[in-house]
């Protein structure tokens, strides 16, 4: 396929995975928002979306409504929804000959839907929730066409890295701003609500509660972040599936193997694999995910380099 | 009928040939089963048909963008849901004066990019194909394919007061609105649901693949599976929206100029897998575009050194590049001359009378008979460019005379022919409003195939003339009817 193509097919996939992040994790910290006596801080999604400066965190971070407002519809904010969706379809509509039309349809009734001026309206006066919800829905609708109509070739091998990598970046950014890079002395950790409220806002809670037992403590949580190959969201599933997906279009590519790629994502696989909570500790948590989210970064640039130049 | 108020206000004006009334007020046999249907219907329902073409075309992206302040606004091409219906023997004739005018004028571009016969017998003026902009030099001697330069035509005809068919413009370059044909026609089917079948309108959908299969023959390499490509300009240009409907339709890669490569004058795409061989392109940049180092050096939407594998036939470009002498309004002046000269018969479907503002006693006539005259640029479309003389002021007429006499080989002038008018859905009553035809034909090395049906385009506003999209027109699915 032309290399712009994958590259728009790359890119459509990870901006999606992100807009669903996004939102996910706004509505329970929503939820969350109006079940606290104090304020409310918006403080760590604001920084694990978006680029905002430390003046602006501090005018928006105790504001709900002003922070969904900003991070959904918001057309300064290069990650809004609304920016990440307009990007998504752009790339969406260059290669709708390499889509089904259904998908196509699915990700401009979406553009459509967050462009509309009742959204804005509902965010101003309504729950905040309940627009949520649509573009989640929007959302899953794209997940279940993709999975339904996307020919099984390098198109959806290209996507499929795209979102992968997007969730693995995703996932290692929330444990780092939540657990890695906070003050270990701060007894914030042994808050289990805020350990719940992270797990809720990434869809690991019920899982967590039936694999452990004792209650909610960090170890396990980071344990279960990356480690848990069931958890949809973790840094070693995501990582397995990159390179799950990788090796297929290796396969694909009878002339253009990529053998130094596939060296670097099992390498990062196996390094993930082979470690231990204990060991993550040992070296301390943000250092660990820090050399993750770098090696995730090369492969990204890797890829770039290698299939989607072109102008 | 329980909705007869729909045609009360229906007035069809004199001097004007109605595609649904004839002269004597009676609608025309082949309107009947669908009046009948519209009739049936509830203002409100068809209000809501409405609705729905609207919200479908908005959901599948069947939209331009106009850039307004930096932020782009979707918009669609507006749609009446009225179809405008063709007779079976209306379309034969159309048909056949249609394939008389291809072959004529792919005689024409072969003769005058080789041995200029047709210019030796001074059929043809020599100056004034000279003298055309879009005369290619560079296209001398060219091998192309089976001889053939138009591939794809959209031929513009309009009916004058009496019915008569008339070729407004050949469309010989880039012609576009085929994926209208094809939308309009998918949001029939939903709007009125069953009548398409009860009407025998015959099927569009096999202009994709008839026009697969002749890129597919164009191939200069004898292989099984040549690779055949859509050229686009981008998703910036205001049909992109029919480039990825072709290109999804016939299964063939979208390229823009950037993904492609010209090497040891052999054309490639840039792949994951590497670079891959082209083998036709049809494109739709328009020639000045498609190569920096031949043409517009400006240009980012063409690929540098495409001209040199074209010459060399390393790849088949379609429409072939420097078809527009053909379609030039000055020439095309002279289209009945050339099926006389090169096929030894009558013309088919009439000219409109044209005069060249570069004859000095066709200029007098011209300028001495102004407000009779509609006076056109010979190298602009889109309705651009234009002066109506029935509408124009003095100073408009004067300051126009002005602008020809600077340079008259830019100009020409015909009477102004009166257009049909056809019904359309307009705030719940019909209204009869002005229409055109472009049938989209096909020519492949085993001749021309026109496709029942084409996109009528509609001037919407009461009186108006000008039917470009540009200008405020709109589009209208078209039915041919099968023998009944």
């Amino acid at each position: 396929m032309l290399s712009r193509v994958a590259d728009s097919l790359f890119w459509l996939s990870r901006y999606m995975e992100r807009s669903d992040g996004i939102l996910r994790m706004l509505k329970i910290n929503y939820a969350t928002s109006q079940d606290v006596m104090n304020d409310f801080t918006w403080r760590p999604v604001i920084k694990i979306f978006t680029g905002l400066n430390n003046n602006h965190l501090v005018e928006l971070e105790n504001n709900s409504r002003e922070v969904i407002r900003y991070m959904l519809i918001n057309k300064e904010n290069h990650n809004s929804v609304i920016n990440i969706i307009t990007l998504a379809r752009e790339n969406a509509r260059s290669v709708q000959d390499h889509i089904n039309k259904d998908l196509w349809q699915c990700l401009n009734e979406y553009y459509h839907t967050i462009k509309d001026p009742s959204i804005e309206r509902l965010l101003q006066r309504d729950d905040p929730v309940s627009v949520l919800d649509i573009l989640i829905k929007q959302g899953m609708l794209y997940y279940g066409t993709t999975e339904i109509t996307m020919e099984r070739g390098e198109g959806r091998s290209f996507m499929s890295i795209g979102k992968y990598l997007e969730r693995a970046i995703q996932s290692i950014d929330i444990l780092d701003t939540k657990i890695g890079s906070v003050d270990t002395s701060a007894d914030l950790l042994s808050d289990t609500s805020y350990l719940k409220h992270l797990l809720l806002s990434i869809g690991g809670y019920e899982l967590y509660l039936k694999k452990y037992r004792k209650g909610i403590e960090a170890a396990n949580v980071v344990e279960q972040v990356v480690f848990n190959n069931d958890f949809p969201r973790s840094v070693l599933y995501a990582i397995n599936q990159l390179y799950r997906y990788f090796d297929r279009l290796n396969a694909d590519l009878s002339t253009n193997q990529n053998q130094k790629l596939l060296f670097m994502i099992g390498k990062l696989q196996s390094h993930v694999k082979y470690s231990s909570v204990d060991g993550i500790y040992e070296e301390g948590l943000h250092n660990y995910l820090a050399h993750l989210k770098k090696e995730l970064f090369g492969v990204g640039n890797a890829l770039g380099e290698h299939y989607f130049a072109y102008a | 009928m329980n909705n007869t108020s729909t045609f009360e206000s229906y007035l069809v004006k004199n001097n004007i040939y109605d595609e649904m009334f004839d002269s004597n007020n009676e609608i025309r046999g082949h309107y009947k089963k669908i009046i009948e249907y519209l009739s049936s219907e509830s203002v409100e329902n068809l209000n809501k048909k409405e609705d729905l073409a609207k919200s479908l075309f908005m959901r599948q992206g069947i939209t331009f963008t106009v850039y307004n302040s930096g932020e782009g606004i979707e918009k669609i091409f507006p749609f009446d849901m009225i179809p405008r219906i063709i007779t079976e023997n209306e379309w034969q004739y159309i048909e056949k004066g249609i394939k008389q005018r291809l072959k004529a004028l792919n005689l024409f571009l072969k003769d005058v990019y080789t041995n200029q016969f047709i210019l030796k017998d001074e059929i043809v003026p020599t100056e004034i194909v000279y003298s055309c902009p879009h005369f290619t030099r560079e296209m001398h001697d060219v091998n192309v394919p089976y001889d053939i330069y138009v591939h794809i035509a959209g031929i513009d005809l309009i009916r004058d007061n009496d019915g008569t068919f008339y070729v407004l413009e050949d469309n010989l370059r880039t012609p576009s609105g085929v994926s209208y044909m094809l939308e309009n026609r998918e949001i029939t089917k939903r709007l009125f649901p069953d009548i398409l079948p009860l009407c025998k309108v015959r099927s569009v959908t096999g202009y994709p693949s008839i026009l697969h299969k002749n890129l597919m023959s164009l191939s200069p390499r004898a292989i099984a599976n040549p690779t055949v490509v859509l050229l686009s300009p981008g998703v910036y240009n205001s049909a992109y929206f029919e480039h990825t409907t072709l290109a999804r339709l016939m299964g063939v890669e979208l390229v823009e100029g950037r993904d492609l490569v010209v090497h040891n004058h052999n054309v490639y795409m840039k792949t994951t897998n590497g670079l891959q061989q082209i083998d036709v392109i049809y494109r739709r940049v328009d020639d000045e575009f498609i190569d920096p180092l031949t043409f517009n050096p400006n240009s980012i939407l063409g690929i540098a050194g495409l001209m040199s594998a074209y010459r060399k036939g390393n790849v088949a470009i379609v429409n072939a590049i420097g078809n527009g002498v053909a379609d030039d309004k000055a020439i095309y002046a002279y289209v009945p001359d050339m099926i006389k000269y090169y096929l030894n018969e009558e013309p088919i479907l009439k000219n409109v009378p044209t005069f060249q503002l570069s004859n000095p006693d066709e200029r007098e006539y011209v300028f001495a008979n102004m407000n009779k005259l509609v006076i056109k640029k010979t190298n602009e479309s889109g309705g651009y460019g234009m002066l109506m003389g029935f509408s124009a002021t003095e100073k408009e007429i004067e300051e126009y005379k002005l602008e020809i006499l600077k340079d008259t080989r830019q100009f020409i002038a015909q009477p102004t022919i009166n257009l049909s008018s056809a019904p359309c859905y307009m705030h719940g009553k019909l209204q009869p409003r002005r229409i055109d035809l472009r049938p989209f034909a096909l020519v492949g090395p085993n001749g021309i195939e026109i496709v029942p049906g084409g996109l009528t385009r509609v001037a919407l506003r009461e009186g108006s003339l000008v039917v470009n999209s540009s200008q405020g027109g709109g589009s209208k699915d078209t039915w041919v009817l099968a023998s009944s």
